[in-house]
């Protein structure tokens, strides 16, 4: 098995559209919640959202949209993408700048992509909804492509000319964890020499308000309160978008271009609860067996781990089947520190893994600890598990981060200093 | 007894303009006001200034300058970068202003802006689509053709009205390859030229085009001149040739094309002129009684 390291990282997401601004706020904690205009309704029992700055997708035209001046795009491209395909693009541009990437070595056969989204429900609701106002010969030949699970993967793989493997990966809010474990195996086992791995969200009122119906958002209208994983008063999460994207190659292949490397991509595991389509299993049991997998195939001892980013959602029992799940899995030795870092981003659903996995790369790199924010009174489940409330410069030489998406699908990464 | 007849009121004329002007936003304001007009007026002679406002808004602004007064022979595709789905746009918004129906079959048939011009000209007068390109196959053109084998350099032709193409695929069996060259067989450029010239007389024979008149005479045309020749690649037996042809001018007696040859879409030949002279029938008189005898 070869190894693997990550090269290349993008963001658009609620705490920062470049990797400078996130690991400004990561440092200073400093989240990204914020009240949401459409929301602004007396009949919407929820506020806040993790709120993605510098764009404007509000218009059902594509063309009506505003992006950062430093990002430049077609309009045949534009046209074929969702919210999310469009912030999922300039989080391409900036990690193909930031691996130092030329055309030459995107596309060519040896360079593959996968993709994470849950679609677009924005697009589709307005493409079925002219379909049948307007009639369907009236509807933009872009209605498909833009709106359905795979958007992603049909405009940037077409956008920029990808030659190698495309996939798609739908597993709820484990989606862009299974991406990036998939996209690590293409590496590993020598199909491919480089993969590029996105994931977006469209982050608006159609794919957030949803949740309210099965109670999971926090009511909350305070940005200092309504998202704190772990703390007993949380209510449930705070939904959030963007994109994310996370460039993995071979380390043969990045020692050979002098590529700049952020950390090494060890291993990851998977493993389901069997249990509830939308509740995770009380005892955590799936997600302890994915971090276990994850550990033993790459034998590496559970005392190595010094950080683990949570999935913890701040929902009141998926945050406790974490807990417990960490608590059997590190057993009678010193806990690893935890942190949830969706106190300061949200939950970004499909994307919130590869979200989470880049922030391990950020402090592996430069050697951190991310806090949690807004944790005032820890969860009892959380006893001997080392919760800090603020970011810390600190060795570490492995990271894991957990996801688990509905059905009880759970991924755990794990990434290794370099 | 029958509704009164609607009236039109002074709001729902705002309102329709107001519709007009948000469907066509992003076009220029010559567009926007020769739609507002078309809208009132009904002229089709606005139709090619709706249409071709409406393309350039679907173009990457890098392209738009092409559009100006000649421009008719830039192909859609090749030329534009207007794929399929970008014109399935085009086409929806020229038929929301014009209100037009398009058919998904006319529009394959659209190949340069010239094609898209002529289309929707008569669609807007209520007119049927224009002819569709006529095409000959190897014994159709050697029927009309004065040229016949082993001189016919043309397989498959497809006469339009402001244009031509062919084909001829090099079998290897052509005589004069035997000596062009010496054991290193290549289709002479100089019968590449020849080739292009046939699919004029092809062109004059059987096109319709306004300067040219019914009844010309296969046995009176005649190859005059050719400027701006240029060959690019070697072409040998198993090379699919193919030929456009376009009229430049046509007076008669002389017929001014531009052509170009190319192999799976890689240049291979290119006339800036090609000249013919041409010449109809001799008309048939009527027949003159016979002079009354004036001297006894």
């Amino acid at each position: 098995m070869r190894p693997v390291v990550v090269t290349g990282l993008g963001f658009v997401c609620s705490i920062g559209n470049d990797k400078e601004t996130v690991r400004k706020n990561l440092r200073s904690l400093k989240h990204g919640l914020e009240p949401y205009p459409p929301f602004h309704n007396p009949k919407i029992p929820v506020k806040l959202i993790g709120a993605i700055r510098g764009f404007d997708t509000s218009s059902p035209d594509a063309e009506d949209w505003t992006w950062p001046s430093q990002h430049t795009i077609k309009r045949e491209i534009l046209r074929g993408l969702a919210p999310h395909g469009l912030y999922a693009y300039c989080a391409l541009q900036q990690a193909i700048a930031d691996a130092r990437l030329s055309q030459a070595e995107i596309s060519n056969p040896a360079t593959g992509m996968f993709t994470a989204s849950a679609g677009s429900a924005s697009m589709l609701y307005r493409n079925i909804t002219r379909m049948f106002e307007s009639g369907v010969m009236r509807c933009s030949p872009m209605g498909i492509v833009n709106s359905v699970v795979g958007t992603l993967s049909f405009n940037l793989v077409a956008a920029f000319k990808i030659r190698g493997a495309s996939c798609g990966f739908a597993s709820a809010c484990a989606s862009s964890g299974h991406a990036l474990g998939y996209a690590r195996d293409e590496i590993a086992l020598g199909r491919q020499d480089r993969m590029i791995v996105v994931a977006g969200e469209d982050g608006n009122l159609e794919s957030i308000l949803p949740f309210a119906g099965m109670r999971a958002l926090s009511p909350s209208d305070d940005p200092e309160l309504a998202s704190c994983p772990f703390d007993k008063r949380r209510s449930g999460f705070v939904g959030t978008g963007g994109g994310v994207v996370m460039i993995l190659e071979a380390e043969e292949t990045a020692l050979r271009r002098e590529a700049p490397i952020y950390a090494r991509f060890t291993s990851w595991g998977q493993a389901s609860d069997g249990y509830s389509p939308a509740v995770s299993h009380p005892g955590g049991n799936g997600l302890a067996d994915s971090m276990t997998i994850c550990l033993q195939s790459a034998n590496i001892p559970p005392e190595n781990i010094d950080y683990i980013n949570a999935h913890a959602t701040s929902t009141p029992i998926g945050d406790h089947s974490e807990l417990l799940a960490i608590q059997k899995v590190f057993s009678n030795i010193q806990k690893p520190t935890v942190s949830s870092t969706k106190g300061l981003t949200g939950h970004g659903f499909s994307m919130s893994s590869i979200l989470e996995a880049a922030i391990c790369c950020l402090a592996l790199h430069d050697q951190f600890l991310p806090g949690n924010a807004h944790l005032r009174n820890p969860d009892p489940a959380a006893a001997g598990i080392p919760l800090p409330t603020e970011t810390k410069s600190s060795p570490l030489h492995y990271a894991l981060t957990n996801s688990s998406g509905f059905g009880g699908a759970n991924v755990s990464l794990l990434f290794g200093k370099r | 007894m029958s509704d009164p007849e609607p009236i039109q009121t002074q709001d729902a004329v705002h309102h329709e303009e107001s519709v007009i002007r948000e469907s066509l936003k992003r076009c220029s304001a010559e567009t926007i006001e020769a739609a507002i007009q078309f809208h009132h007026s009904g002229n089709p002679e606005l139709a090619n200034t709706i249409v071709i406002g409406i393309l350039a808004r679907f173009l990457e602004p890098d392209q738009r300058p092409k559009l100006n007064e000649e421009c008719d022979h830039l192909r859609l595709m090749d030329d534009l970068g207007v794929d399929s789905l970008t014109m399935v746009e085009v086409v929806m918004l020229v038929e929301e202003v014009l209100h037009i129906s398009i058919k998904n079959e006319d529009l394959r048939d659209l190949r340069t802006i010239g094609d898209v011009k002529a289309f929707v000209n008569a669609v807007a007068r209520g007119l049927p689509p224009p002819e569709k390109p006529v095409c000959f196959n190897v014994a159709e053109i050697a029927e009309v053709m004065p040229q016949q084998p082993p001189f016919l350099f043309l397989q498959d032709a497809e006469i339009g009205r402001g244009e031509a193409r062919g084909v001829y695929k090099i079998s290897g069996q052509e005589f004069f390859l035997a000596g062009h060259f010496k054991d290193r067989p290549v289709f002479p450029a100089s019968l590449q030229i020849e080739a292009l010239g046939q699919l004029g007389v092809l062109f004059l024979l059987k096109g319709k085009h306004p300067d040219i008149a019914d009844g010309v005479d296969a046995s009176k045309i005649y190859f005059t001149s050719c400027n701006g020749v240029r060959s690019t690649r070697v072409c040998r037996p198993d090379d699919v040739l193919s030929f456009f042809l376009r009229p430049k001018r046509i007076k008669h007696p002389l017929a001014v094309f531009e052509g170009a040859v190319t192999v799976n879409g890689e240049k291979a030949a290119f006339a800036e002129e090609i000249t013919l002279t041409f010449d109809y029938h001799q008309p048939v008189l009527p027949e003159t009684p016979a002079p009354v005898a004036a001297n006894p």
